[in-house]
């Protein structure tokens, strides 16, 4: 009788050592824990790819979500989360105002990290998103003497090497004096073998007071990226936003103090668009007397001033170009015609566009990239994602 | 003879589990990597030939553009080897179209290939199309 319950003691015992070293003890001793780490990242990939199909192909929910105004600080009317163009059924065509609601800062509000990653349902996970383009552009001198402009940039691919042959034209957008205002245009040139491209643009008057000078540049019919030549003043008239076809002046003030001085009346002139195919869209004309074309600087709403354009989103604008009567935003005294540029989206340009968090230092991370088009211009979309600690 | 029996069935089960273990194809397989690369490499060389620029560089020998061309497209930590072949496998390319190490696409455990036909080009000058096939075979490896 006591033999067999000794038996089913040991027994017990016996599987309960190889329970126990099968499940707890081998993994942490190594044996099958690279196995299941490469599980993990298997299943932390898959993710990813399904987290970047859903941001990268899908449109979100209302369809339109970014060009919904107004539009509220993570704003609860955005039920899902994509930034596909609604309007493409092209894969990987992302809508520039979704995009642009990722700009931390917009103001007319954003979606912040955790209002994205609660849409995503990523409760568990940390995510980046890098938007990067294609190559890089920077001007490396502007000078004008007399009637001639002369540029000088470079181009090169992002691991720094030149690009040989790249084609750029040019286009000068410039005032004088009180009533001056023109555009010239001219190219194409090449890059040489540094990827330096060199250029002139001859203008209709000498010597301008304020100019601006952008450039289209295309490697191999593939991919174009437009850039401006930097201003040497900050902007202290208006931020300019786009919302669909609606151009949206705000304050350059934060709010709650953008209703304090100093209080300028400011005219716009005139406004110019140019898309990423190189076309220009002279938007609007005023004067110096009008009423529907003048805001303040230090009175009134947050959003000075707006104005629908028929078919602006459609033109695929880049860059936007404003010509206000304003104070001279240089010396600071009496007023003059001020060029204010800017790019549409905020990220577009040479910049690498950066959201959300980033890894802690021994997390497995999970990198995958993609090849999106936004406004017409070509850019890697790049996703970063990790699981987070509980 | 119970503790036998049981000492042989935990042999048999740590045996069976350790097979188990050996046989199974692990997510480092370099399969998934690769897999990755290839619809990275077909997602660009589509791309190209969508937007009508591909064909103009094959059929026109402009190899300098197309490397240009996938090294703007494709991701800076990846690179390719491009060989441009007839139907009877005769590379077309006189110079290689390539970015990055050489030394990469032979340690590497995880090249991708891909393999992309073009049956033709629309010749402008007598309106036609002819009929005249290049395989393209893009080698991808993640630097």
């Amino acid at each position: 009788m006591v033999n067999p319950v000794y038996d089913h003691i040991i027994a017990i015992i016996i599987i309960c050592t190889v329970f126990i070293s099968t499940v707890i003890v081998l993994p942490t001793l190594g044996i099958t824990s690279v196995n299941f780490k490469a599980v993990d990242q298997q299943q932390l990939r898959n993710t990813a790819i399904n987290v970047f199909n859903a941001m990268l192909l899908e449109t979100g929910e209302p369809v339109n979500w970014g060009s919904m105004r107004p539009f509220y600080m993570n704003d609860p009317r955005v039920k899902k989360f994509g930034l596909a163009s609604s309007e493409d059924t092209t894969f990987y065509v992302l809508d520039p105002d979704k995009v642009q609601r990722l700009v931390v800062g917009n103001p007319l509000n954003y979606c912040d990290y955790n209002r994205v990653r609660e849409l995503l349902g990523l409760h568990d996970y940390g995510f980046h998103l890098r938007i990067v383009p294609p190559f890089n552009v920077t001007f490396l001198s502007v000078s004008v003497t007399g009637n001639l402009l002369r540029y000088n940039a470079s181009v090169f691919y992002l691991d720094g090497t030149p690009i040989p042959n790249a084609e750029a034209y040019a286009t000068v957008v410039y005032t004088k004096g009180n009533n001056y205002f023109n555009v010239s245009q001219a190219g194409p040139v090449y890059s040489n073998s540094i990827g330096v491209c060199e250029g002139t643009v001859t203008l209709a008057i000498s010597n301008p007071d304020y100019y601006t000078v952008i450039l289209k540049v295309t490697v191999s019919n593939v991919a174009t990226l437009v850039v401006t030549s930097g201003r040497n003043f900050e902007n202290k008239i208006a931020r300019i936003n786009v919302v669909y076809d609606t151009i949206v002046l705000t304050s350059w003030k934060d709010p709650p103090d953008y209703n304090v001085p100093p209080n300028d009346n400011v005219w716009i002139l005139n406004i110019v668009t140019f898309s990423s195919s190189g076309s220009i869209w002279y938007l609007f004309k005023g004067d110096k007397q009008g009423q529907d074309n003048k805001f303040n600087t230090g009175d009134g709403p947050f959003e000075r001033w707006s104005r629908n354009f028929q078919g602006l989103h459609d033109f695929q604008p880049v860059i936007l170009i404003f010509d206000f009567w304003a104070v001279d935003q240089i010396t600071g005294r009496g007023r003059k015609q001020v060029l204010i540029t800017t790019a549409y989206p905020d990220l577009l340009g040479t910049n690498i566009f950066e959201y959300g968090d980033l890894p802690k230092s021994g997390s497995t991370v999970v990198k995958i990239q993609r090849s999106v088009i936004i406004s017409g211009m070509t850019y890697t979309a790049e996703l970063w994602l990790w699981k987070e600690s509980p | 003879m119970r503790i036998v029996e049981v000492i042989i069935a935990s042999f048999i089960i740590m045996f069976a589990l350790s097979f188990a273990n050996m046989l199974a194809v692990t997510p480092t397989s370099p399969k998934y990597e690769v897999t990755e690369l290839e619809k990275m490499g077909y997602n660009v060389l589509f791309d190209l030939d969508k937007r009508g620029i591909l064909a103009n560089f094959v059929y026109n020998r402009q190899w300098n553009d197309l490397q240009a061309a996938l090294r703007v497209l494709l991701p800076l930590d990846v690179y390719f080897n491009l060989t441009v072949c007839y139907l009877n496998g005769t590379e077309v390319n006189e110079i290689p179209i390539f970015y990055g190490n050489r030394e990469t696409f032979t340690s590497s455990k995880n090249v991708a290939s891909v393999t992309y036909c073009l049956c033709g080009y629309f010749n402008s000058t007598i309106n036609n199309a002819d009929y005249d096939p290049r395989i393209l075979i893009l080698q991808l490896v993640r630097g």
